[in-house]
């Protein structure tokens, strides 16, 4: 009997405990610090293979089989056939400029923008090709056909015009890429669907586009009612608009690193919920239920974490976002693993190492 | 009748998602997986390999065969152990040496690394070629944006003025070429590639030409003990060998060099022995030091030399306590070179 049924709550699991990370976790950063950075590619190997092997979908777990090595050359490969590149094109421009040719300067410099632009969007892509390419269940991994190069064409384009409207077409740019995507990627021999539309989270998205506007009033007012009010004058001394300048100042802080970012963070949750939502693998459905509460829960803690444990909880921070990840992740429908064929798609060589080189954010 | 070890496992054969529990024997130096119909493998030993583990299961996977699961369930029997590879926990042969020793010796090689890092400027700079440092320094400045002085009389005294304090470094491969730049700046400094130059604010400051001579002994001093090189390299790291053009042709670039103690100290004991072979007395150095120490001057170009070669009065002194009562010292410059040097910019409308 092949057929398994999955009932929401009991699709996705995850049964590791802080506990049994933290000895990886520590001697991890142990054996970083003494290689000088270089044995992070095997502490993430670890780290991965211990939270997959944890991991629970349906009947069998997952497994994590990328290794540290071919984290290395990815990054090798990036430094070599980018980085150096990049140094020289950049004496290029220097040189030019001092010689009197500014403009054909400013046009390799725009040049060089443009593709790192194009690389982040092709950086994204492998690094999801490379992640479900490592990830085993019932001996079938994942990954896609495509090298990413023509889904770095899409996400120029697509970014671009997402902005262009003074940003107000920013959530259709993301729902479309994530579209993209995932349409490209597979697992075994069932191709990935996903078709979402973004207008759900249109309105959300309207709310955090006037959030800094309704903030910057919110500064004006107050700055105005303290000078109505006289708690605040033209002519004070210094040490006189010390006090309220500082409060000032403070909501200002606050209001660009502390509420801004908690805006998005309620636009991304829907966001998340929406496309996942509408993910599909053969008789699958997938859905994410994690709400903006839980998501502030998971950023406050990791704040709380790291600062209460004076910087070594950030070791932590990996297993409390796959955690959360897993548990809010479930899927529906059925799974008949006589139809599940191991996939044909060519391995990635090596991993990761464009995705890390330029900083792209996950999923 | 010899039992077959074996144990319960669970088997993917990478090709279909429908795993077969069952058990996996070893015979024969072989490894098999027996399923309630069907018997799999020979498996051999230098084809598995371990990678990883689940609650109470070993994972093992080959080498050839994208997919393909053994999982073993623990604890394993030792028979069909000694069949599979060792348990990897940190990769490697770091295994092999065990954590602390693996650690101790990362730690170990990780320190030379730092070493040698940190010491760079001491080992490279030597090692650069003379035409190389010469390129630095020429694209540093280029040509200061036209602002060399070139009135050739004052630019021959200047030559014989340092030849005379360069005289001990005939063995001395680098050339030295001294240039007076037309800069209101009372400042001297030595690029890399054996050129000083000396700010016109310094040869107006000067009351004789004793004085300048002590503060260009001391630059050529910089240069025979090779400290230039390793005083960029130490401030601005090995972008400077890099991007020679990159610091631009500011001054203030070049003068915000900063000596080591040690390195100013050489100079000066440089500086004093050349002034002491050449004839020519210290003392007009030393009250030039201290005039620049005390004076709080007008024109903001004072402060530059005091700012970027921090002097101790003990340095001054230094200088002062080696003139000798009975030499026989002479001038520097005779008058008319003297004049020539002072002459050596075009004139300007206040001067």
């Amino acid at each position: 009997m092949d057929e398994k049924e999955v009932r929401a709550d009991s699709a996705f699991g995850f049964d590791g405990s802080w506990r049994e990370f933290a000895p990886i976790a520590f001697t991890n950063l142990l054996l970083t610090l003494v290689t000088l950075g270089i044995y992070r590619f095997w502490a993430i190997r670890r780290e991965r293979q211990y939270l997959w092997s944890r991991t629970r979908f349906i009947d069998d777990r997952l497994e994590w089989t990328g290794t540290g090595l071919e984290l290395l050359i990815g990054s090798v490969i990036v430094l070599i056939g980018l980085g150096v590149p990049f140094l020289i094109v950049n004496f290029g421009v220097q040189a030019l400029a001092l010689r009197g040719y500014p403009g054909v300067a400013a046009l390799v410099s725009l040049a060089m923008v443009v593709l790192v632009f194009y690389l982040v969007g092709v950086a994204r892509f492998r690094m999801l090709r490379y992640r479900l390419g490592r990830t085993y269940w019932h001996g079938i991994r994942g990954g896609s056909d495509d090298q990413g190069f023509s889904y770095g064409l899409l996400y120029m384009a697509k970014t671009a015009l997402g902005y262009l409207p003074m940003g107000l077409m920013v959530p259709w740019a993301m729902v479309s890429l994530w579209n993209d995507r995932w349409q490209k990627l597979s697992f075994g021999n069932q191709r990935f669907r996903c078709d979402a539309e973004f207008s759900p989270i249109m309105w959300r998205y309207v709310a955090i586009y006037l959030a800094p506007m309704a903030i910057l009033i919110f500064l004006v007012v107050v700055g105005f009612t303290l000078l109505a009010s006289g708690a605040i004058g033209p002519d004070m001394g210094q040490d006189e608009l010390a006090g309220p300048g500082t409060i000032f100042a403070f909501m200002i802080v606050a209001g660009i690193y502390i509420i801004l970012p908690l805006f998005w963070l309620f636009y991304y949750a829907a966001f998340l919920r929406l496309v996942i939502g509408e993910l599909q693998l053969g008789g699958l459905d997938f859905a994410f239920d994690a709400r903006s509460k839980q998501w502030f829960g998971l950023i406050f803690g990791d704040i709380a974490l790291v600062v209460g444990t004076l910087g070594i909880g950030w070791i932590f921070l990996s297993y409390r976002h796959w955690k959360f990840f897993i548990t809010h992740m479930q899927a529906y429908g059925e799974v008949d693993l006589l139809d599940l064929h191991q996939s044909e798609t060519r391995r990635a060589g090596h991993g990761e190492g464009l995705f890390e080189a330029l900083d792209v954010g996950g999923l | 009748m010899t039992l077959t070890p074996s144990h319960s496992a669970l088997f993917y054969d990478g090709q279909s998602a429908a795993g077969r529990t069952g058990q996996v024997e070893a015979a024969g130096g072989v490894l098999f997986f027996v399923a309630e119909d069907q018997r799999y493998g020979p498996f051999l030993p230098e084809d598995i390999r371990h990678l990883g583990s689940a609650p109470g299961t070993q994972i093992y996977g080959h080498k050839g065969r994208d997919g393909w699961r053994l999982r073993i369930d623990e604890p394993i029997p030792e028979a069909i152990v000694e069949l599979l590879p060792a348990v990897e926990r940190y990769g490697g042969w770091i295994d092999r040496l065990g954590l602390a020793k693996a650690s101790g010796l990362f730690l170990a090689c990780s320190a030379l690394v730092m070493l040698v890092i940190l010491t760079v400027p001491e080992w490279l700079a030597p090692l650069i070629p003379h035409s190389v440092e010469r390129n630095i320094g020429a694209a540093m400045v280029g040509d200061f944006g036209g602002r060399y002085c070139r009135g050739k009389k004052g630019q021959a005294a200047l030559a014989a003025l340092t030849r005379k304090l360069d005289k001990g470094s005939a063995k001395a491969p680098e050339r030295i070429d001294v240039m007076v730049a037309d800069i209101d700046m009372i400042n001297a400094v030595a690029l890399p590639g054996g050129q000083i130059i000396i700010f016109r604010g310094l040869i107006d400051e000067a009351r004789s030409p004793d004085e300048v001579a002590g503060v260009l002994a001391h630059e050529i001093g910089h240069v025979r003990e090779r400290h230039v090189m390793k005083a960029m390299l130490r401030q601005l790291g090995l972008s400077v060998l890099l991007s020679g053009s990159d610091i631009g042709a500011t001054a203030g670039g070049i003068l915000s060099l900063g000596y080591s103690r040690d390195a100013e100290g050489e100079a000066d004991a440089f500086s004093i022995a050349r002034l002491e072979n050449a004839r020519i007395s210290p003392a007009a150095t030393a009250d030039f030091f201290d005039r620049l120490a005390e004076e709080r001057g007008e024109t903001p170009g004072w402060v530059n030399y005091m700012v970027t070669h921090p002097q101790s009065a003990a340095r001054r002194n230094a200088f002062r306590r080696s003139e000798r009562k009975t030499a026989n010292y002479r001038s520097a410059l005779d008058a008319d070179e003297w004049n020539a040097l002072r002459n050596i910019c075009p004139s300007r409308e206040n001067d």
